[in-house]
């Protein structure tokens, strides 16, 4: 057909299933080194603001998604300054968001926030995800992808 | 009394499937041809039985039967008729009759195609379809019943879940994801005959083949339209998120695309056949695995998976097939030595075996990252989720040494290669392909993923057009055929392997798109008052008026949509809304997508203000995304033109096996 049959190349050297067998050897490794070394730091950690604050300074910079009850009376400005406290009942945590949250944001609503804490003691959002509430059905009834979450944000 | 039916119908179907399944191992055993017919028999009645109580289903909607509990959750009086029909497959219970009746549907059309062929193998591909069809339905009459009564009876039900009524989408993807699903437990049952009747050899591996693409073809269009879905629907301007739901259809496909690869080389050189074996395995139970991950709810956490009772089934299931098929592998491991031996390094079934090494990996990396936050949890209590980010950064490579083995392999030969004949090949590929992104370079595109993969593909689509030309001048120079005619003939000669590189092609026009839609999307956010405008690129928004207003074929739901007039490249009236559905206390976004060739207009609304009447826009400009749906389109029709039945094979009556160079 298109391509000249090789001629049977002559009985493999062993040398040649050793060659192949490296060559996979070294792809999983580089693979794997990928997968491993970064998953660490890009798992992103779900906490409250009870539990953000007991990490300390250590939580400075990290990224992290901060859930909490949006506070009634917090809401002041609009993206990117919009700025509003979450809360877990126990804790407070003044947020900063540069993205526009859904029409459903209000006050009194669960929201989760993705971003940082800064030093100033601040988190600074990128990213506000409205809690569904009870009577919502979405994420695991339908089995459809892109339902495990609202990236609508 | 239709509910009744239903009902019925499910338990009947139960008995009937099972009756098929100890009727084809005691029919295979005792090689009685009676018995074996009335397994048949059963079979198609558990399909027509399936069939039935999707129907039943489809009454209660289109009725909008509140007695039952299932249309109460999801259907209201308003309700459009498409919307309520679809609803079939939109939540849970009702999506595992509907699979129920696609599994079946399968099972049925297999053992009707190989009545009267491989009678060694077929009592026991029926045994484990029925066997799959049995779990089904009896998963629907203890678990999860479809129609189960509610009292008290209410005069309105919940309605579909907002986002599934909001696009006709709705009514593709599903079907084609779970045509893709179910069809993979068709090589499955292949495989398990052959390893039980020992019939390891080639005859089997060309009716696997076959019959992995046909579901191939199905779940690459669902995962394809899935992705489109996204976009259109939920207005965050991208297709592809991570998300768990979304990895769960892409782990089987991945496996399996191994397995059509690994296949060629089982079957042409005699290697790799435990492996490919086991790919078949793989690929089934990771359809069980995805079915799990997004019918249990164990994804969102660990701790809801005890609430869901068709979780538990599907565990149960995943522990026994996984243990089963890997045992009775085990076992036959002496069947499955290799014939030859392995080829040189540099040799295409190096190439092949690569190919599968890095799929694999995916497929690893992929379940991995899926299933760590779950492990983090499980472990320490915290609650943790794997972003987008990390899936990028460990796929990625992966996939662009896949698209640079898609270039290699074709053009290297099997058993080895000379260097002379490396030079020879890829000189012209690697030139066309260093030129191209020079080209690009020089019109501005500075991002290097897309201009590495511009060069990549270029390459990949050169290789694969140098090897047709190759072969349609050798062809037309002996039979003196004009070109275009040596290439068609060519090509409907030898389907298997230019369907190949068909849907390589579409592969590398999706990677194309991928990279610059990836890398090269502006986005805009405004607030604006009417009259106000916006711009984006060389696109200019003028926000007109916000109106809100109940929408036309369903009055529940109220429609807040903001009206824009573009100016631009593309110009015209925009219209992009959020919709207020009774049944989710979330607005569902409308965006508008304007689609051109070079690119997407995107406008979503994020939010309004209904008092001064100003709107809160989200505008992405989106490079070359129609040519994923495009590249898409091009990858299914490869896998069709692969299998497309050879007219000639047919008239001369040989058996399904398929000849040609793969």
């Amino acid at each position: 057909m298109t391509l000249a049959r090789p001629i049977m190349p002559p009985l493999p050297p062993r040398g040649r299933r050793w060659g192949i067998l490296i060559g996979v050897a070294v792809v999983v490794v580089v693979i794997a080194y990928l997968a491993f070394s970064s998953v660490g730091g890009a798992l992103v950690y779900y906490l409250t603001p009870t539990e953000l604050l007991a990490r300390g300074d250590a939580a400075i910079g990290e990224t992290v998604r901060l859930g909490g009850l949006v506070k009634v009376g917090s809401i002041a400005g609009v993206a990117p300054d919009l700025t509003f406290v979450l809360t877990d009942g126990t804790s407070e945590m003044p947020v900063r968001s540069a993205s526009a949250p859904t029409r459903s944001f209000r006050e009194g609503i669960g929201a989760v926030v993705q971003g940082s804490l800064t030093a100033s003691g601040v988190f600074e959002a990128t990213e506000v995800i409205v809690k569904h509430d009870e009577n919502y059905v979405a994420p695991s009834e339908g089995g459809l992808p892109t339902q495990g979450f609202d990236p609508g944000t | 009394m239709i509910a009744t039916l239903g009902h019925v119908a499910v338990v009947i179907g139960l008995a009937a499937s099972l009756y098929a399944a100890g009727a084809f191992v005691l029919g295979g055993r005792r090689e009685d041809p009676a018995v074996l017919a009335s397994a048949r028999r059963a079979t198609y009645a558990a399909f027509g039985l399936a069939a039935l109580a999707c129907l039943a289903m489809v009454v209660l909607l289109l009725t909008h039967d509140f007695s039952v509990a299932y249309v109460a959750r999801n259907n209201a009086t308003t309700t459009p008729p498409f919307y309520s029909v679809i609803s079939l497959w939109a939540a849970l219970e009702g999506s595992i009759l509907f699979w129920t009746l696609l599994a079946a549907g399968w099972a049925s059309l297999v053992l009707y195609r190989y009545r009267a062929r491989l009678p060694a193998l077929m009592p026991w591909v029926g045994a484990a379809l029925a066997l799959g069809i049995a779990f089904f339905f009896a998963v629907m009459a203890w678990a999860g019943d479809p129609f189960v009564r509610l009292t008290p009876i209410g005069a309105e039900g919940n309605g579909p879940n907002a986002l599934l009524q909001n696009h006709p989408f709705m009514g593709l993807h599903p079907p084609l994801l779970y045509l893709g699903y179910t069809g993979m437990a068709v090589p499955f049952a292949f495989g398990m005959a052959a390893l039980i009747t020992r019939r390891t050899d080639e005859e089997w591996l060309a009716v696997v083949r076959r019959w992995t693409l046909v579901p191939w073809i199905f779940l690459t269009a669902g995962i394809v339209a899935g992705a489109w879905w996204s976009y259109a629907v939920l207005g965050w301007g991208g297709y592809w998120a991570w998300d768990p739901v979304e990895n769960a259809a892409l782990l089987p496909w991945l496996t399996a695309t191994a397995f059509i690869h690994s296949s060629m080389v089982a079957e042409r050189r005699g290697t790799l056949r435990t492996w490919t074996h086991a790919l078949v395995i793989a690929t089934f139970v990771l359809t069980l695995v995805g079915t799990f991950l997004t019918r249990s709810g164990v994804v969102n956490s660990v701790h809801s998976f005890t609430t869901s009772g068709i979780g538990a089934w599907f565990a149960i299931a995943i522990l026994v097939t996984l243990t089963g098929a890997l045992s009775l592998l085990l076992w036959r491991l002496p069947d499955l030595r290799d014939t030859r031996p392995p080829g040189a390094v540099i040799s295409r079934e190096s190439a092949f075996l690569f190919n599968n090494v890095l799929f694999l990996s995916i497929t690893f990396a992929i379940l991995f990252g899926t299933l760590y936050p779950m492990i983090v949890e499980a472990t320490s209590g915290a609650r943790a989720s794997l972003g987008a980010p990390w899936f990028n950064l460990v796929n990625a490579p992966i996939f662009v040494a896949l698209l640079f083995l898609a270039g290699v392999g074709p053009a290297l030969p099997w058993g080895g290669a000379s260097w002379a004949t490396v030079r020879e090949r890829f000189a012209l590929p690697i030139l066309a392909g260093v030129g191209v992104t020079v080209a690009a370079w020089a019109l501005a595109v500075r991002e290097p993923a897309p201009l590495g993969l511009l060069g990549l593909a270029t390459f990949v689509l050169t290789v694969m057009g140098d090897e047709v030309l190759r072969g349609a001048r050798a062809r037309s120079r002996s039979r003196g055929e004009a070109l275009p005619r040596a290439v068609v003939n060519l090509a409907t000669r030898n389907r298997r392997r230019y369907g190949g590189y068909l849907a390589h092609a579409g592969i590398c026009v999706m990677a194309i798109a991928i990279a610059f839609s990836a890398t090269l999307a502006s986005e805009a956010i405004a607030t604006l008052r009417p009259g106000e405008t916006m711009s984006i690129g060389a696109y200019t928004l003028t926000f007109d008026r916000l109106v809100t207003e109940p929408l036309a074929d369903d009055r529940r739901v109220i429609e807040t949509r903001a009206e824009l007039t573009l100016a631009g490249p593309q110009s015209g009236p925009v219209a992009t809304a959020l919709r207020d559905y009774p049944s989710s206390s979330t607005a569902i976004a409308t965006p508008s997508v304007r689609t051109g060739l070079g690119e997407d207009l995107y406008v979503t609304l994020l939010s309004y203000d209904p008092v001064g009447g100003s709107a809160t826009l989200r505008v992405f400009v989106n490079p070359l995304v129609m040519w994923i749906w495009a590249g898409g389109l091009i990858v299914a029709l490869g896998a069709l033109f692969a299998i497309w039945p050879d007219r000639r094979r047919l008239t001369a009556g040989a058996p399904e096996t398929t000849t040609g160079m793969a």
